[in-house]
Formats: C-alpha cells, sequence, structure tokens
C-alpha cells in the first residue's frame, strides 16, 4: 500500500505541477503577441530596441513566455489580418457626385513600435470597436482622396491612387501602428451618369464602326447576292431565247404541214380559178368579136357615109360660095365705077356750081362793099317769096277759118298775118349783119324758116 | 525564458537590408519599399535618403537609417 500512496502521490505532484505550469506558461502564435505588464515586466533594454525609452511592459510573439498569476497580467492581441469594406459618399474634384466603394485589408504591423503603439490604443477594445474605428479613419481619409482626383484618374491612375491613399495615411497609419496590406476601389457610383457619359464616345465609335462594318459586309453580300441573280436571270434568259427558237422551229414546221392541205387546196383553186379567168377573157373576146362585126363595122359604114355625104355638100357649099363671090365682087366692081362716074359727074358739078357761087359772093362782097343797102334789098327781095311763103304757112295750116269781120276782119287778118311776116324781117337784117362780115355763108341756104313765124293759129269756137 | 527570439533580440533591424521600390520614392512622395525582415516581408514607407533622389517602382535600394514606427530612408543599392 505505501508504494500505492507513494505513486499517487507522485501522479499528484506530477498533475500539480502540469498544472502549475498550465497555469503560469503562455504561448503567443504567428498571427498574435502577447503583452504582459506587471512584475518585472519592464520590456526590452534599449540595447534590443533602438531609441526605445522603456513602454513598460512586455511583448511576445511567435513563442512561449512564464506569466506569474497574480504579479502580471497577459492579453492576447490579434495581430492578424482585419477587412473592412467603405462605403463613400464624396465629390470628386469635378464636384461630380459619386458613392465610392473600397475594401480596406489592415494588420497591426510586426515590429515592437506599431505593436505598442496598437496595444495602448486597442488593446481593452474588442474586435467590433476596432473596426469601427478604423472603418471611419479610412472613410474619412477615402473621402478626402476622393475629393482630390479626378473620376478619371480614379478610374484609370492605379499608381496615383495607391501613393494618394498611402501620402494621405501614412502618418495616421503609423500613429495606430497599422499598416494597410490593400486599399481596392470596388465600385465607382455616380448618380448623374457622369461615367456612363464618358464611355459613351468610344461606345458610338464602336458602335459606329461596327455598323459600318456590318453595311459594308452587307453591301458586298448584295452586291454578290445581285450579281448571282443577275447571272442566274442572264442564263435563264438565254436558255429560254434558245427554247423560245426551238419552238418558233418547231411552230414553223408544225404551221407549213398543217399548212400544206389548205396550200395545196389553194393551188388547185387558183388553177382553177385561171382557167375561168380564161374562159371568161375567150367569152369577152368572142362578145367584142360580136360587137365588133354587128355594130362597129356597120357604124363604121354608116360613119363614112355621112362623111362622105358631109364632104360632098361642104364641097357644093364652097363652090356655091365662090360662085357667088366671083358675082358679088364683079357687080361691086361694076357698081364702083358707075359710082366713080357718078362721084365725079357731081363732083365737077359741085365745083362748078362752088365756083359759080365764089364768083356771085365776091361778086356781091364787092357790091356790098359799094353798096350795102342794095345789095340788102336785092338779097330780101330774092327771098322774098319764101319771106311771104313763111307768113302765109300760118294760114296754111288753118282748117277752117271763120272771119267775123267781114271784109276788115280778113284783111285785118291778113295785115297780121304779114305783120308775122314781117317779122322775117328780122331774119333777114340778121342775114345782112353776117354777110356784112364777111362771112362765106351761101345765101341760099338762108331759107324760110323764120322763128317769129310760128303760125298764131286762132280756134274760134 | 533565457534565450530570446530574433524579434527580441532585435535582429529585426531594417538598416542595411536592400529591398524593391514598389511605390514610388522621391521629394514630396511617400514611397513605399518592401523589405525582407522577420522571416517575411513587409512593406515600409520609404522617403529618399538623399532629397533629390527618385526612385522608380522597381527599383533596388538599401535602407541608410529608419525611422518609427515605420518609416525608412533609402538610396540606391550598389
Amino acid at each position: 500500500m505505501p508504494m500505492l500512496v507513494l505513486a499517487a502521490i507522485a501522479a499528484g505532484l506530477l498533475l500539480l505541477l502540469v498544472l502549475v505550469f498550465k497555469m503560469i506558461w503562455r504561448v503567443a502564435e504567428p498571427n498574435e503577441a502577447l503583452i504582459i505588464s506587471g512584475l518585472g515586466a519592464h520590456g526590452e533594454t534599449p540595447a534590443d530596441m533602438p531609441g526605445d525609452t522603456g513602454r513598460g511592459f512586455k511583448i511576445v510573439v511567435g513563442r512561449g513566455t512564464a506569466v506569474i498569476p497574480g504579479f502580471q497580467t497577459v492579453r492576447r492581441f490579434y495581430l492578424g489580418l482585419r477587412t473592412t469594406t467603405l462605403t463613400v459618399k464624396a465629390p470628386s474634384n469635378q464636384s461630380i457626385p459619386l458613392t465610392v466603394k473600397g475594401v480596406v485589408v489592415f494588420k497591426v504591423a510586426d515590429d515592437k513600435a506599431s505593436i505598442a503603439n496598437a496595444a495602448r490604443r486597442f488593446l481593452e477594445q474588442n474586435e467590433e470597436t476596432l473596426v469601427s474605428t478604423i472603418h471611419e479613419l479610412f472613410a474619412g481619409h477615402l473621402r478626402a482622396i476622393v475629393g482630390g482626383m479626378t473620376v478619371e484618374g480614379m478610374l484609370h491612375d492605379r499608381e496615383s491612387l495607391t501613393a494618394n491613399i498611402r501620402t494621405s495615411l501614412a502618418d495616421d497609419l503609423g500613429k495606430l501602428g497599422l499598416i494597410v496590406d490593400s486599399l481596392q476601389i470596388q465600385e465607382i457610383d455616380d448618380e448623374v451618369g457622369y461615367i456612363n457619359n464618358l464611355g459613351k464616345p468610344q461606345a458610338a465609335a464602336i458602335e459606329a464602326a461596327a455598323r459600318i462594318a456590318a453595311a459594308q459586309r452587307d453591301q458586298e453580300a448584295t452586291q454578290a447576292e445581285q450579281i448571282a441573280d443577275a447571272r442566274k436571270a442572264e442564263a435563264v434568259r438565254q436558255s429560254q431565247i434558245e427554247q423560245a427558237g426551238y419552238q418558233a422551229e418547231v411552230d414553223t414546221a408544225k404551221a407549213q404541214a398543217a399548212q400544206a392541205g389548205p396550200l395545196t387546196e389553194a393551188q388547185a383553186r387558183q388553177e382553177v380559178v385561171k382557167a375561168e379567168t380564161a374562159a371568161a377573157e375567150l367569152d369577152a373576146q368572142r362578145a367584142e368579136k360580136v360587137l365588133d362585126t354587128e355594130i362597129r363595122k356597120p357604124a363604121d359604114a354608116e360613119a363614112y357615109r355621112q362623111i362622105t355625104l358631109a364632104d360632098a355638100e361642104r364641097q357644093a357649099k364652097i363652090a356655091r360660095a365662090r360662085a357667088e363671090a366671083e358675082e358679088t365682087t364683079l357687080r361691086g366692081e361694076a357698081e364702083a365705077k358707075a359710082t366713080a362716074a357718078t362721084g365725079e359727074a357731081e363732083a365737077k358739078a359741085i365745083q362748078a356750081r362752088g365756083l359759080a357761087e365764089a364768083a356771085g359772093i365776091k361778086a356781091r362782097a364787092e357790091a356790098l362793099a359799094e353798096n350795102q343797102d342794095a345789095v340788102i334789098a336785092q338779097t330780101i327781095a330774092e327771098n322774098y317769096p319764101d319771106i311771104v311763103k313763111a307768113g302765109a304757112s300760118a294760114l296754111g295750116n288753118i282748117d277752117n277759118l271763120v272771119v267775123l269781120n267781114g271784109a276788115d276782119g280778113m284783111e285785118d287778118m291778113l295785115g297780121k298775118a304779114l305783120t308775122m311776116g314781117g317779122a322775117g324781117l328780122g331774119l333777114a337784117q340778121s342775114l345782112m349783119s353776117s354777110i356784112r362780115a364777111g362771112a362765106v355763108e351761101d345765101g341760099a341756104r338762108t331759107d324760110g324758116t323764120r322763128p317769129g313765124a310760128e303760125p298764131a293759129r286762132e280756134t274760134v269756137g | 525564458m533565457a534565450r530570446r527570439s530574433a524579434v527580441d533580440r532585435g535582429d529585426d533591424s531594417v538598416v542595411g537590408r536592400e529591398g524593391r521600390v514598389t511605390g514610388t520614392v522621391g521629394p514630396g512622395l511617400v514611397g513605399e519599399v518592401i523589405l525582407p525582415i522577420r522571416g517575411g516581408s513587409e512593406a515600409f514607407n520609404a522617403y529618399p535618403y538623399v532629397g533629390t533622389d527618385t526612385f522608380p517602382i522597381g527599383t533596388l535600394v538599401r535602407v541608410m537609417e529608419y525611422a518609427q514606427p515605420r518609416i525608412v530612408y533609402v538610396s540606391a543599392a550598389l
């Protein structure tokens, strides 16, 4: 039994030893630091950490260390990666309102100074507090960074963006003992469509190029199709032309074959017509000859007879006319000779009378020149019978003359008639004046017509 | 407890280390370099050691000075 007791005691001691060791020995894993403060935990010497003026606590990373319970306290401080996402609304430096979403991957730096800085600030705080604090910090910095850059810069100039982040965060992170492994902008939204519009010209250019290319290809394809169609149509046309040619030949042959019968018939009929025509001509010749014999030849004979008769009659008339003409000529010549002889005789008589009158007139003119009144008286005396006859002619026209006054009336009437005949004296006077004027008037022409001797017809009854 | 880890011993000093520029280092800029340290690599904010130097991304640089908490001054690696 003592052996058993001893063994039990030894086991108990061993267990106790293990328990004590477990109580005082702490191990820091690679991603954490043990922050030990308390008795004897004053950190490294200045030789260990140049520039360290004594931080007042001990930092253990990646190894075990003994912690005296009751005299020292130990806390684990997580050094691993932490992540926070950021959503920041801020205008860019072109005053375009943006919503920037980013993610920050950060950790407590591994050097003792950084661990000390971080530990002093965050040791007692839980994880959420730490992350939210850091989130606010980064959000503020990101807002400042966005405000200092253009949208295009944020989108395209990665080097500039990280440089800006580093510049902005370096001092703050140093104070907090943190390092940023990565800060990524996940998304940039703009409410005014700036980013969309940025891409639109290029998109439109690409679209235009695509449409142009499509249109060109379409055009080429259409051209090729049309050329092919045209060639097809050409082939079809050629084929149809040849088919039509052959069909025409076939039709011609068919038509000729079909017309052979009617043609023969027509030719036969033509022969018939020719024969009939010849017969008709013969008939016509016969009729003509009949007419010639029956009508024309008798007519010719009659005409010849009449012409001959007319000719003979004409000859007879001509001969008769010639005979008459000769007779008339001869008679005319005889009459002309007679007339010429008569005319010569008359002319000689007239000439002789004219000469006698001229001698008379000459003698009268001489006598007139010597004794006018005698000539006048002689002239009146020569013409007195005519004068008296003219006065008596006024009575000559009276059928019945009734004398109322008896002898006196008769005498009176004769006196008046003589008075009227006395009017002839006026004529005689004018005759004398004309003679006196030396006119060659023949005194014989002074007939008995007297203007004043109009018969004063007195009709009593 | 007697033997201290590399972290505690202070061999996390970055001075003298060479690293690659991941954010342009130059006057007026806050650059960034990645340095091998503590068995891994960490990013540090970097400024030019000589005020007029500019180191574009990808340049190999050497840390000349270190300032807490995470600032290094770099010049071109030789």
